[in-house]
């Protein structure tokens, strides 16, 4: 009895105290144990003298495990214990294959104590009904949930960001296919005139026969807004024509002074008012606000 | 004893237990179960004897001061786990650890205990003991998680009897198989405690890897869309980690409780302060190894001249 002291260095002073007082056949059992050291001594180099002296009891263990282990004849259902057999060795340093080592363990005994429940006919599992006190509370419950929970719209969130992006790359390259494509279809439609003038020129500018091509830039249809831009909005309006700009007041005024721009500047919106001022636009002034600029410029001082 | 039965759907064949005209309180000694039992004589009459084996195991749990919080947490989860078991206050110091801790568990009238030793706010001791004379087994613990960690997400009924499965390398010596008889009277809820709850839906895993006793908890979860109550998919049946987890690495055997002579010292235990030591000892030497590295350079360059370089001057103004 009395303090047991940790370090090993007073293991030795402790063997010999002991030694004396029990009776422990020590040498057939220590040349055992010393064995399996030499072993382990190449990979942990910690192991040192101590070790060989480990004490090992067989009979006195062999004793005690006659003394405190239950009568034979015990029932299953007190002990509940299964034993697995473990095929193959596990490595402790792998944790992924230690735990799953473990689960199989519990899996299988699991399964065996299934069989014998159902043999002597008594319930095994919980039914889903059943409401008492758990080992953890509802409120830990809630967070664990909230957690999983977290969890899941994270990788959501993760992969709808993902996809978003592959798909923003695809409409880019549609979008610079598409661009390739009209100037491509511009220049051929400019080579194609010129061919044409070409062509007449060489034949002298003689026939009034309609052997023009047909081009497909004249029959007025690029005048024409795309279909697919929706009526209501104009190509520059970036919130797709959803936002409201302070109700309905404004937006006569702005519509009709829109359409006569339209008009006038035509196909491509602010863009493509690269046309100047010409003779009868000079005084032109349709798209002026009615005498409000007088107004205005006193105020803004 | 008045049987207080609350769950009736569990109630099994077994003959009940009739006060033969016992005139004494048993003692409450491991001789104590024998003499009822008359195990000799038992196994040649029919089971089905009036004298019934009855566990009446307690186990006191306790722990010293100045423990950790994980290590705190780690033991109120097993005083959930166990409901057989008595919580008790907090031990003083190691002086007469021994005598102090028996004394308390006979008070108690408990006929085993759970120590939790915790030295230098670091490194976590358990005793398993028995009682009254029996064995006791010192362990250090490791790899400790509890049940509070959110990652384990698995619940179950507090109180219902678990299932304890151990692998086979159990039996494989003297030592192992007294842990295990051990483990099996103190981890193993009574049959038919006050506390306990009927339906088993945890498992208890005990498995020896590389010489340690690793623990697991998990619970057995079911899909609830099975009508059968009994047969139920079995095949679907999935366990969920409860927690808590720890890993045990038996020290010493002891035949008394608490005490007595060695029967057992692990040879590969290695104390953590050992290795702590060992290895601030590795680092103390560097500046010596530095030192030591520059003589000898100095003693290699001093040895072996270099030869005279003749493109030195080439840059030199």
């Amino acid at each position: 009895m009395g303090p047991r002291s940790k370090d090993l260095s007073l293991l030795q002073v402790e063997n010999n105290v002991e030694d004396d007082a029990d009776d422990v056949i020590d040498d057939p059992s220590e040349e055992e144990e010393s064995e399996s050291e030499s072993e382990s001594e190449q990979e942990d180099v910690k192991l040192m003298e101590p070790s060989k002296t480990a004490i090992y009891n067989r009979e006195g263990l062999v004793e005690r495990l006659e003394d405190i282990s239950w009568p034979e004849n015990v029932d299953w259902m007190h002990k509940l214990s299964l034993d697995i057999d473990q095929e193959k060795e596990v490595d402790v340093n792998d944790d992924l294959a230690r735990e799953l080592a473990f689960y199989t363990q519990a899996l299988e005994g699991t399964r065996l104590a299934f069989e014998k429940f159902e043999s002597m006919g008594l319930p095994f599992l919980r039914p889903p009904d059943y409401y008492a006190e758990m080992v953890k509370t509802d409120a830990h419950m809630q967070k664990v949930k909230g957690k999983l929970l977290a969890q899941k719209r994270q990788i959501e969130e993760a992969e709808e960001r993902r996809k978003s992006r592959e798909a923003k790359r695809i409409a880019k390259e549609v979008q610079a296919e598409k661009l390739k494509e009209r100037a491509k279809q511009k220049k051929q439609e400019i080579e194609e005139v010129k061919k044409w003038r070409k062509q007449r020129q060489q034949s002298g500018f003689k026939d009034g026969k309609d052997s023009m091509p047909d081009f497909g830039f004249e029959d007025g249809k690029s005048f024409e807004r795309s279909s697919k831009k929706r009526p209501g909005v104009s190509p520059w309006d970036r919130s797709g024509g959803k936002a409201k700009q302070g109700g309905g007041k404004g937006n006569d005024k702005n519509k009709k002074n829109r359409d006569f721009r339209d008009s006038k500047f035509g196909f491509g919106g602010k863009k493509g008012m690269k046309k100047q001022n010409t003779a009868e636009t000079t005084n032109d002034f349709r798209a002026f606000n009615k005498g409000g600029a007088a107004g205005n410029k006193k105020r803004k001082r | 004893m008045g049987k207080k039965r609350k769950h009736s759907e569990t109630q099994t064949a077994e003959p009940r237990k009739k006060d033969e005209g016992a005139p004494e309180r048993p003692k409450r000694t491991l001789m104590g179960w024998k003499d009822k039992d008359e195990v000799n004589q038992q196994t040649e009459s029919s089971p089905d004897s009036p004298q019934v084996f009855r566990n009446k195991e307690k186990v006191m749990v306790t722990c010293s001061r100045r423990i950790n919080y994980r290590y705190r947490h780690l033991m109120l989860n097993m005083v959930s786990l166990l409901p057989h078991c008595k919580k008790d206050n907090k031990v003083e110091s190691r002086s007469s650890k021994g005598a102090t801790l028996n004394e308390l568990i006979e008070l108690r009238g408990c006929s085993s205990a759970l120590f939790f030793e915790c030295r230098k706010h670091q490194d976590l001791y358990m005793w398993m003991a028995r009682c009254p004379n029996g064995p006791s087994v010192k362990f250090l613990v490791n790899a400790v998680h509890t049940m509070e960690e959110l990652k384990l997400t698995g619940n179950h009924l507090k109180g219902s009897r678990p299932l304890l499965t151990f692998s086979s390398n159990f039996e494989k010596d003297a030592h192992w198989k007294l842990l295990k008889e051990m483990i099996i009277q103190i981890f193993g809820t009574p049959k038919e405690h006050r506390k306990s709850k009927p339906y088993h839906d945890h498992v208890f895993v005990f498995s020896i890897v590389d010489d340690h006793i690793w623990f697991r908890n998990y619970q057995k979860s079911v899909p609830h869309n099975e009508s059968d109550k009994m047969v139920r998919g079995l095949d679907k049946m999935t366990l969920v980690e409860v927690g808590p987890r720890f890993c045990l690495n038996p020290i010493k055997i002891f035949a008394g409780s608490f005490g007595g002579p060695t029967l057992y010292e692990n040879p590969f235990y290695v104390s953590p302060n050992q290795i702590r030591a060992l290895e601030k000892r590795k680092k103390a030497g560097k500046y010596a190894k530095k030192v030591k590295a520059k003589t000898r350079r100095k003693m290699h360059e001093q040895s072996n001249p270099l030869e005279p370089d003749e493109f030195a001057d080439m840059w030199r103004e």
